[in-house]
């Protein structure tokens, strides 16, 4: 099984360095390169990958990282994806990141495309796991939870939260995932026991928000009352700035 | 501690690289942008938009302020925020901030034509002070008007009101809560006799029943809503009930939804205390004990005005109603009356009259009030069953007359803004009363306030054109004597003749009474209704108005003159929210350019008065009171020479910076904590004028059932507002109720205490028949009040409903939250919400641009057929931040005629596509 896999895994290699090698004569593969970079950047990288720009800057399409990954969870990008021709990623409903303490994709990465800062696999963060709380059966008040017992960060990254269910008299385990823990390993995508997967990886930009950085969450920041206020010294316009809302306040009807 | 700006630099760049790099920031880098945050300095504060008050934190770093936060420790909201308060931090820095005084001019003068240019202080304060002589000498005290806010600061409404009211002899200062809660505080001194809530926010936690009334709570008020929600989540015995014109947000959480027809809750009121006698729900010895019935008259008009001179053409017909009335079938077997017949509004000026009546004659007044009656009269969606609609009425009863279950009322401006507000919120205080359930924890009538100091600056400190502070009135002989004797002034000072309200000011510009007027936090202009009037009477007519505001508004657009103003956290000030608690907050940056707070800018206009120059004869037309010559306010100056102040003595030193005031000093060493304040370093007097100022107020209250704490006590780290009465160093929960009021005489259990407005003739429904005037000490009074038909409704020309109210991410007129560009992304125009089938009627869809118009006047906007809003057929709404879609000028001046607050929410409009 594992050396098929392997042959597999060479050939699908060498169709994409070959894909590569044949278009280069070309204009074709700068173009389609440059294409493939601007799409939108849903891919779900190997551990330790570069922001997308600067990734697809680095890595040279080598095939190290796919070669070295014990578990046939790499691909080259085919001609026609989403990431660009020749790229790593993974699928994880198909293979997740198993997630090895060694990480020996970034080792094999000559480039640094996967950083070498990268040296605890926990702080990986390849994608992030979002959850349709429509179709997840956990959110509908089934005791499934697979996607939080199955979390290698498991407490961490998925946590499970109780609260009532109006409909009848059990309380729903519902799984909320974190960011600040989730690796985006996909595990619990592969593992989610719905037709369609309820809970998937994709990269964080994707789905991230921030809140303002004028803001903080009262109850998390802990700042109190600052005891010896220093004011600043008084900051005065300059003198030659005009008096604002001058145009709005000459020009047009009432 | 102190990082240099480059490791700063240097480490926010590492976190954000980390970031980008699918690292999670490590810690090392977490914690240097922690340090970065190191020498962010907090300070606690409040909220500068709605009445509920919720505590914030601010960070401030070089000067600005760089974060904001919900305060954890502020028990009104628990560290939370909506949206609007979540951006409070950056009102402050729109694009646009006015940092320079900007004068009309041409060649090189002040000219009514010429166009707006940066002038200094001291030449905007020269054109001010020549233009208020010029109108002052000419047409008296009352030709000059100060439009006033709910939104001042206490000590900048305490200020203005002394400046006018004491300096100027004049009460034409008048705020823009009068638009807001004007009926409210009619309803409670008529009532109570004392001015705002017997409960508080805690109430939400106590009770079984939350029941809103033309409340839409869950954009209007949010974090208050969320605490309803929150105690209707947490237990499956509290219900909640939405009665509404329109389907809205608040309906999201409500078990009921009551769709009823603009004007009628009236009529719902009145088949509740039918229903109440009926089931023999009335708590008989609580009124015995504690209440009295009362009534008045009904034909008082609708606070337009009495004469068509000034009205459009298409106006004449809705101003007609104004002197004569027919009645509609409706109205005749609510006011046991017949149909068709003309009533005279005879009592147009005598609106608050009000007598003694027996239960008997309430019962009579309530009898014609049926189920059948009401539910016709009430429904408010044409496609709903009149049995569904008759339903939700029982069932609404049913709540409130369940013996012992608790209901709170909550309402805010579909029954303060209302041509019978003052009624309205009397019927509700009649129910509550009815069924003892009043003050006490969990039950109680409770009137919510939109604006963030409508309660602790417009109200308790008066900045009425009939009040003083601590519910004094102008017009009361003692309340003018114990004011004159508080703020060392000669007797007859004051002035005994009620000023014009804010919508009487409008008016009095229209016709040339008033010819000087000076915006102060707020925006009148784009506020008013009927605003097609006011515009044209600023620029066409021979008149002066200054709008101070941090930003260029709609009032700045039509003023000669504009100064530049502070905002909230560049000054120190104290507000105070719809549960009479007062809180406090520091100047935490200064302002931008030369930009100054309002009370420097009152400050500094007094100095250039002299008492000669004031207080003189002078002339008061229509002053009627006894002690004074008609029309006349006497020279006081022989008084005042008695008392040792000199004529060449000015309003600054003799209203201001006394002796006493001097005395509390700046540099402060006692609240300061290093804070500035450019107040008092500007005027550099060496005096503390926020302070003094409070201290000086509060002597007001002290003792006399509105006791504020000291000005230090709301500074403390620990203290997050007080609710007054605050009486040995102690707040009041529930006020009346002797287990937590100290004012409640031990025995008493309850005792509405409250002296005004408590000793009254007896009649019956129809008059008065015993001029025999019996005093009231302790008791509340339940009125009857009957159903009356709008002013205005659609008829075959104007054919919709149109009312205009907030949106949760809008404050008011947008000056403020437009500048917030995050806010302006999210919802950049007002729309007008309208029921599917009217667009279509009118062949239009959803974001088609259509015309509103009324009698007075139109605006554009896109129409709205889905979203937050779902009306009912042949009803609108828009809200009024958008001046683009300058909703006012098509509302209708009308105001309730007992509080003069305007009815925003029914004027008869035609849409069609623009």
């Amino acid at each position: 099984m594992k050396k098929t896999s392997l042959n597999r895994r060479e050939f699908l290699t060498r169709t994409a360095q070959r894909g590569a090698l044949v278009a280069s004569g070309g204009l074709l593969w700068a173009y389609l390169l440059q294409q493939q970079a601007q799409a939108t950047a849903t891919a779900i990288r190997p551990p330790g990958a570069l922001a997308e720009a600067d990734f697809n800057a680095s890595c040279i399409k080598c095939g190290q990282c796919v070669r070295a990954c014990p578990y046939d969870t790499l691909k080259l990008a085919p001609v026609g994806d989403t990431a660009a021709i020749g790229t790593p990623y993974f699928t994880p409903r198909e293979v997740p990141c198993y997630m090895c303490e060694d990480i020996p994709c970034k080792q094999a990465c000559p480039t640094g495309a996967l950083t070498p800062q990268l040296s605890r696999i926990n702080d990986s963060r390849m994608g992030l796991a979002v959850i349709d709380i429509e179709n997840c059966l956990s959110w509908q008040g089934l005791r499934c939870e697979i996607c939080h017992r199955e979390c290698p960060v498991q407490g961490k990254a998925i946590s499970v939260e109780h609260h009532p269910r109006k409909l009848s008299k059990h309380a729903m385990f519902v799984p909320l995932v974190h960011s600040e823990a989730c690796t985006g390993c996909g595990i619990c995508e592969k593992a989610c026991p719905t037709d369609e997967a309820a809970i998937r990886v994709v990269p964080p930009d994707l789905v991230q928000g921030k809140i303002g950085s004028h803001y903080r969450l009262g109850w998390k920041n802990e700042a109190g009352i600052t005891k010896d206020f220093k004011p600043a010294a008084k900051i005065k316009s300059p003198d030659d700035q005009p008096a604002g809302g001058l145009d709005y306040l000459n020009k047009g009807e009432l | 501690m102190s990082q240099t700006r480059r490791e700063f630099l240097k480490s926010s760049a590492a976190a954000s690289a980390a970031v980008a790099m699918g690292l999670p920031i490590s810690q090392t880098v977490a914690a240097a942008a922690k340090e970065a945050e190191a020498d962010w300095q907090w300070d606690k504060g409040v909220c500068r938009f709605c009445g509920t008050g919720c505590g914030i934190m601010l960070a401030t770093k070089d000067g600005r302020v760089v974060a904001t936060k919900g305060d954890p420790d502020a028990p009104v909201n628990r560290g939370l925020n909506c949206i609007k308060g979540y951006f409070n931090g950056k009102i402050l820095y729109g694009k646009d901030r006015l940092t320079q005084p900007l004068l009309r001019m041409k060649n090189g003068k002040f000219d009514k034509q010429g166009q707006f240019q940066a002038v200094s202080w001291k030449r905007a304060f020269d054109e001010m002070e020549g233009q208020f002589r010029k109108t002052y000498n000419e047409l008296g005290p009352h030709g000059v008007a100060i439009f006033g806010s709910g939104q001042y600061t206490i000590p900048e409404g305490y200020a203005a009101a002394k400046l006018m009211k004491a300096g100027f002899r004049s009460n034409n200062i008048d705020p823009n809560a009068r638009h807001c809660m004007a009926s409210a505080v009619v309803g409670f001194i008529q009532t109570f006799g004392i001015d705002e809530p017997a409960g508080n926010y805690d109430d939400i936690e106590y009770t079984d029943t939350v029941v809103t009334w033309g409340a839409n709570m869950a954009e209007c008020h949010p974090i208050l809503w969320a605490r309803v929600s929150d105690r209707r989540l947490s237990d499956d015995n509290v219900k909640v009930i939405n009665l509404t014109t329109s389907s809205n947000q608040t309906s999201d959480i409500a078990d009921e939804e009551i769709v009823f027809k603009p004007g009628t809750d009236l009529a719902i009121w009145n088949y509740l205390a039918r229903e109440a006698i009926k089931r023999d729900a009335v708590n008989h010895d609580f009124v015995k004990k504690h209440c009295v019935f009362a009534t008045g008259p009904y034909d008082i008009g609708y606070g337009m005005r009495g004469t068509s001179k000034y009205a459009y053409a298409a106006e004449k017909d809705t101003q007609a109603r104004e002197l004569e009335i027919t009645l509609d079938k409706d109205e005749a077997i609510a006011q046991r009356k017949t149909a068709g017949e003309k009533v005279k509004q005879n009592h147009r000026s005598k609106a608050m009259k009000h007598w003694l009546i027996s239960f008997e004659e309430f019962k009579k007044g309530v009898e014609p009030y049926t189920l059948d009656f009401v539910a016709q009269l009430s429904k408010g969606d044409q496609d709903e069953s009149l049995q569904s609609h008759k339903q939700k009425l029982q069932a609404l009863a049913d709540v409130y007359l369940q013996k012992n279950r608790k209901v709170i009322s909550f309402w805010t401006m579909g029954m303060n803004q209302h041509y019978r507000g003052s009624w309205v919120n009397e019927q509700a205080y009649m129910l509550h009363l009815l069924l003892g359930k009043q003050a006490q924890p969990g039950s109680g009538a409770f009137s919510l306030t939109g604006q963030p100091s409508a309660c602790g600056t417009a109200r308790e400190v008066g900045t009425f054109a009939h009040r003083l502070p601590a519910d004094l009135v102008v017009f009361n002989p003692k309340h003018r004597a114990r004011s004159e004797q508080l703020w060392k002034l000669p007797a007859k000072t004051l002035n005994p003749k009620v000023g014009s309200h804010i919508t009487k000011i409008m008016r009095d510009l229209e016709d040339g009474k008033v010819k000087w007027a000076w915006v102060q936090v707020n925006n009148p202009f784009q506020a008013t209704a009927n605003a097609n009037h006011w515009l044209k009477a600023a620029r066409k007519m021979d008149n002066f108005i200054i709008c101070s505001d941090p930003y260029p508004t709609i009032s700045g657009k039509v003023a000669d003159l504009i100064l530049p103003t502070a905002m909230i956290f560049e000054k120190w000030g104290l507000y105070g929210n719809a549960e009479r608690r007062t809180q406090a907050w520091r100047q935490q940056t200064n302002p931008p350019g030369e930009a100054m707070g309002d009370v420097w800018q009152i400050l500094e206009f007094a100095k250039r008065f002299k008492l000669k120059d004031v207080w003189g004869d002078s002339a008061v037309p229509g002053l009627k009171a006894a002690g004074f010559e008609d029309g006349k306010l006497a020279s006081v100056l022989a008084d005042a020479e008695k008392m040792g102040y000199s004529p060449e003595d000015n309003l600054y030193d003799v209203l201001f910076a006394t002796q006493e005031n001097r005395k509390v000093s700046w540099p402060d060493n006692s609240v300061s904590k290093g804070h500035a304040n450019h107040i008092a370093e500007k005027l550099a007097d060496g005096w503390f004028p926020e302070k003094a100022m409070f201290n000086e107020y509060r002597q007001f209250g002290v003792g006399h059932q509105h006791d504020l704490a000291e000005f230090d006590t709301y500074y403390r780290d620990d203290v997050r507002g007080l609710r007054w009465p605050v009486v040995n160093g102690k707040e009041t929960r529930w006020r009346f109720n002797e287990k937590y009021d100290p004012y409640v005489k031990k025995g008493e259990g309850i005792s509405f205490y409250g002296k005004a407005l408590k000793a009254l003739p007896s009649g019956n429904l129809d008059g008065v028949t015993d001029k025999n005037k019996t005093k009231l000490a302790g008791k509340a009074k339940i009125f009857f009040r009957p159903y009356a038909a709008p002013p205005e409704q659609p008829d075959e020309n104007y054919d919709l409903w149109m009312s205009t109210g907030r949106v949760l991410e809008h404050w008011h007129t947008g000056t403020m939250t437009q500048r917030v560009p995050e806010l302006h992304r999210a919802v950049p125009n007002a729309q007008l919400f309208m029921h599917p089938d009217d667009a279509e009627k009118r062949g239009m869809v959803r974001n088609d641009v259509a015309v509103v118009e009324s009698r007075r006047g139109k605006f554009k906007a896109l129409i709205e057929t889905q979203g937050r809003n779902s009306p009912p057929k042949g009803y609108t709404f828009i809200a009024f931040f958008d001046e683009a879609a300058f909703v006012n000028k098509v509302c209708l001046d009308a105001t309730c005629p007992m509080s003069k607050e305007t009815d925003f929410k029914k004027a008869a409009v035609k849409v069609y596509k623009a």
